[in-house]
């Protein structure tokens, strides 16, 4: 099977879908001429034109807007904010907009919106270009969020979220792009609110996504030379959440960590394990999150790295939490 | 401190050979308020009656009533918040909460749970719960290694594993054992090597729950049974003659170790505080004559019951010794096998053993210790002559056998070796 790169398969979704239906139109700030500052989206002005692929003004508000209009009078938009950073400056549009349409035009019309956008730390890029908004969203109904993990789920994830009548937040994190991967076959389109069990165990159940799902993927690597048997679900969706998938893998192994790159109060990972324990109470041994700590992002390369739930973490988490080593002082204490 | 919900009382662990236990009495009525600390009933185990305590402020609901034998863990009442009224007819009408969810019952049982640092709150797992409801293990018998000392699903599913392996066998009221499967995995019988000074490497060696029933069963023994112990010679001659004359007709022979079964058992009938307990400051004597037989198993000592021996023939005792040692060998011997045993003989003779004192078999009243027979010098007639003599030991609990009793019983039983025609009766 051939191998892919993060960025390009994201290309190769949009410039499928430019290609594929003459509605799709792509656009946002330094996207087409420069190709996008991660790089991704380089050449597809060229080959669809500027008059559906174009750069904007540096205003979310404005791109949202546009974008919102666009799609209720026909076109199927997809745009990016640079930085997921900057995604509360469109939210009265996603928000109240276009999220809401579809439900207060007594479904006259839907809302066919893609927002890209990139997120996530580790890239130095310090406390207002490294943070991950998936909370932000979490609470919006009609807004759907797909966090991909490898390049073969970015590129069917963003070709679905493309064809979805719905608003879809996609994001996409900067630690990946440069990723390589599997492809998909030719013209894959997968599912939107579908996780995965990447790697099967038995003793413990890690749920993730996106940058995470590799950490979590190299800490069971390392947890089997302990006997401990980890599987690691993609979620892959952060928005339906398949808890099914998650249910179904912890009713086998009765324990669950999740792990989440993002503040420990507020975040998604809450709602994995409250939802679990709705509805799976009498299958849980141990649940717990890994997350980041309730504190900005730090800029300091070594603090950074410390701050984040890398497989290191995972691994000396899980260890701990079985027993298999002693209480270590935590990194992340919240406030 | 209050119950916040109804918290259901379950018959307690009082003692570690204890599976089952008898509500002797209520101290206090169903809608009664109830302080912790509080008597509330008095529990008969297989040792003693023992007053029973709330664990918390409540009010009591009656559940079992005087004089019902419930296992372990079985309800036996229910604390309701203060202020509540009982269902009529003393429970059973409301849904029962989860076992040993709350202050309940027996929690000394679990402290195992505080040793291990475990603050308030973390008890049980839902999973472990769960399991231990399906599996029927008592949570209170678990060890707990939780890192906040809760009862994790490993802990339940090793509870079960221990139960399944040897617990069983364990609820004989036999010192009794069986041998531990060497292949098992588990902690007991598993050897830890460690580093020592002058007594070189020492490893350590866990117990299986039979051999730390053996263990405080004969611990139990020495510490609370006052005994004294009886020697006999008895001339064996008969009872070897006979045995060579019963080869040519039965298969198998019985062995002398049957005789002395068959005699202890005829004896017993005539010496009713021999086939007897003493129990709480009352003597019990037995219907049944049910001879134990010590057999040596692996790592432990096992004690199958030959039932009824004083109406089996001697031939019917040669085939239930013979039957009951091959399933101590194979392993396969079964709690029914080892319980109800009045009376025990324990028979080294086989090691060249002369003579010895047994270990009383609480809470029975006696243990006979059987030697080895040997040609010794004896005097007949005035005249020395070569005698085949075998020395037994009785070894008496005081509280019910007095010296003049057991003396009786052992004189009326080397008579029957010594004229053993009566064994064939």
């Amino acid at each position: 099977m051939s191998e892919i790169e993060f960025r390009d398969a994201i290309k190769q979704a949009l410039d499928e879908e430019l290609a594929r239906d003459e509605r799709v139109v792509f656009f946002g700030e330094d996207v087409a001429a420069a190709g996008g500052v991660f790089a991704v989206t380089g050449g597809l002005q060229e080959a669809h034109g500027p008059r559906r692929v174009f750069d904007t003004p540096i205003s979310e508000l404005a791109i949202a807007g546009a974008a919102f209009g666009a799609a209720v009078t026909g076109l199927r938009p997809v745009v990016e904010i640079m930085f997921g950073d900057f995604l509360h400056l469109p939210m009265d549009s996603l928000v109240n907009q276009s999220a809401k349409y579809w439900f207060i035009s007594n479904e006259q019309a839907s809302v066919p919106l893609v927002v890209r956008s990139a997120v996530g730390a580790g890239g130095r890029f310090g406390a207002i270009h490294s943070q991950m908004p998936v909370p932000w969203f979490q609470g919006v109904p009609g807004i759907k969020i797909v966090c991909p993990a490898t390049p073969r789920d970015a590129k069917g994830l963003l070709k679905a979220a493309i064809r979805d009548d719905n608003p879809v937040l996609f994001l996409e994190h900067k630690r990946l792009y440069s990723m390589k991967g599997p492809a998909g076959e030719p013209g894959e389109v997968l599912p939107i609110g579908k996780a995965e069990v990447v790697r099967p165990g038995d003793d413990l159940t890690i749920a993730t996504a996106m940058k995470s799902v590799h950490d979590a993927l190299a800490a069971a690597e390392e947890l089997q030379g302990d006997g401990v048997s980890a599987e690691v679900v993609d979620l892959k969706t952060l928005r339906p959440l398949d808890l099914a998938t998650v249910r179904e893998s912890v009713v086998r192994t009765n324990r669950l960590l999740v792990v989440e790159e993002g503040p420990h109060t507020g975040g998604w990972s809450g709602a994995v394990l409250g939802q679990l324990a709705e509805d799976a109470l009498e299958h849980l041994d141990d649940v717990w999150r890994l997350t980041t700590a309730d504190a900005p992002i730090p800029y300091s390369p070594p603090l950074e790295d410390a701050f984040l739930p890398t497989a290191e973490r995972i691994v000396a988490s899980v260890r701990e939490r079985l027993g298999l080593a002693a209480p270590s002082n935590p990194v992340t204490s919240t406030v | 401190m209050s119950v916040a919900q109804a918290v259901e009382v379950v018959m307690p662990r009082l003692s570690d050979s204890m599976e089952e236990g008898t509500i002797v009495r209520w101290l206090k009525r169903s809608g009664q308020s109830v302080s912790r600390g509080e008597a509330i009933a008095e529990i008969e185990t297989d040792k003693a009656t023992m007053e029973f305590e709330a664990e918390a402020d409540g009010v009591l609901e009656i559940v079992a009533q005087e004089g019902d034998t419930l296992p372990l863990g079985s309800p036996i009442a229910r604390l309701l918040p203060p202020g509540s009224t009982p269902a009529a007819g003393g429970g059973g009408a409301t849904a029962a909460p989860e076992p040993s969810g709350g202050p309940s019952a027996g929690d000394a049982g679990r402290a195992g749970a505080a040793a291990n640092g475990a603050s308030s709150g973390a008890r049980a797992t839902p999973v472990a719960r769960r399991l231990a409801r399906d599996l029927g293990i008592d949570l209170r018998a678990v060890t707990p290694s939780g890192r906040r000392g809760q009862i994790m699903k490993a802990d339940v599913l090793a509870a079960a594993a221990a139960r399944d392996r040897d617990g069983d066998r364990a609820a004989a009221p036999a010192p009794a054992a069986a041998s531990e499967s060497a292949s098992a995995g588990a902690r007991p019988g598993a050897a830890a090597v460690e580093p020592s000074g002058a007594k070189g490497e020492v490893t350590v060696i866990e117990l299986s729950r039979l051999q730390r029933t053996v263990a405080s069963r004969m611990s139990e023994s020495r510490a609370t049974v006052p005994d004294f112990t009886l020697e006999v010679d008895i001339d064996m001659g008969a009872c070897v003659d006979l045995r060579e004359r019963l080869k040519e007709h039965a298969d198998p022979a019985p062995s002398l170790n049957d005789m002395v079964v068959k005699a202890c058992a005829l004896t017993l009938r005539d010496h009713p505080n021999v086939n007897a307990a003493y129990r709480d400051g009352r003597f019990e004597r037995y219907g049944r004559v049910n001879v134990g037989v010590a057999v040596a198993g692996e790592d432990a000592l096992i004690v199958p019951v030959v039932r009824d021996a004083d109406r089996k023939s001697l031939g019917e005792i040669a085939r239930s010794t013979r039957e009951l040692a091959r399933r101590v060998r194979e392993g396969t011997i079964e709690p029914p096998d080892l319980a109800g045993g009045t009376f025990t003989v324990s028979n080294l003779g086989m090691f060249g053993i002369t003579r010895f004192a047994a270990v009383i078999n609480p809470p029975q009243a006696a243990i006979l210790a059987v030697g080895a027979v040997e040609e010794r010098p004896v005097v007949r007639d005035g005249r020395i002559a070569v005698g085949r003599l075998m020395t037994v030991s009785l070894s008496s609990d005081h509280r019910i056998l007095y010296g003049a009793d057991a003396a009786r019983f052992l004189a009326d039983l080397r008579a029957r070796l010594e004229a053993p025609l009566t064994l064939l009766l």
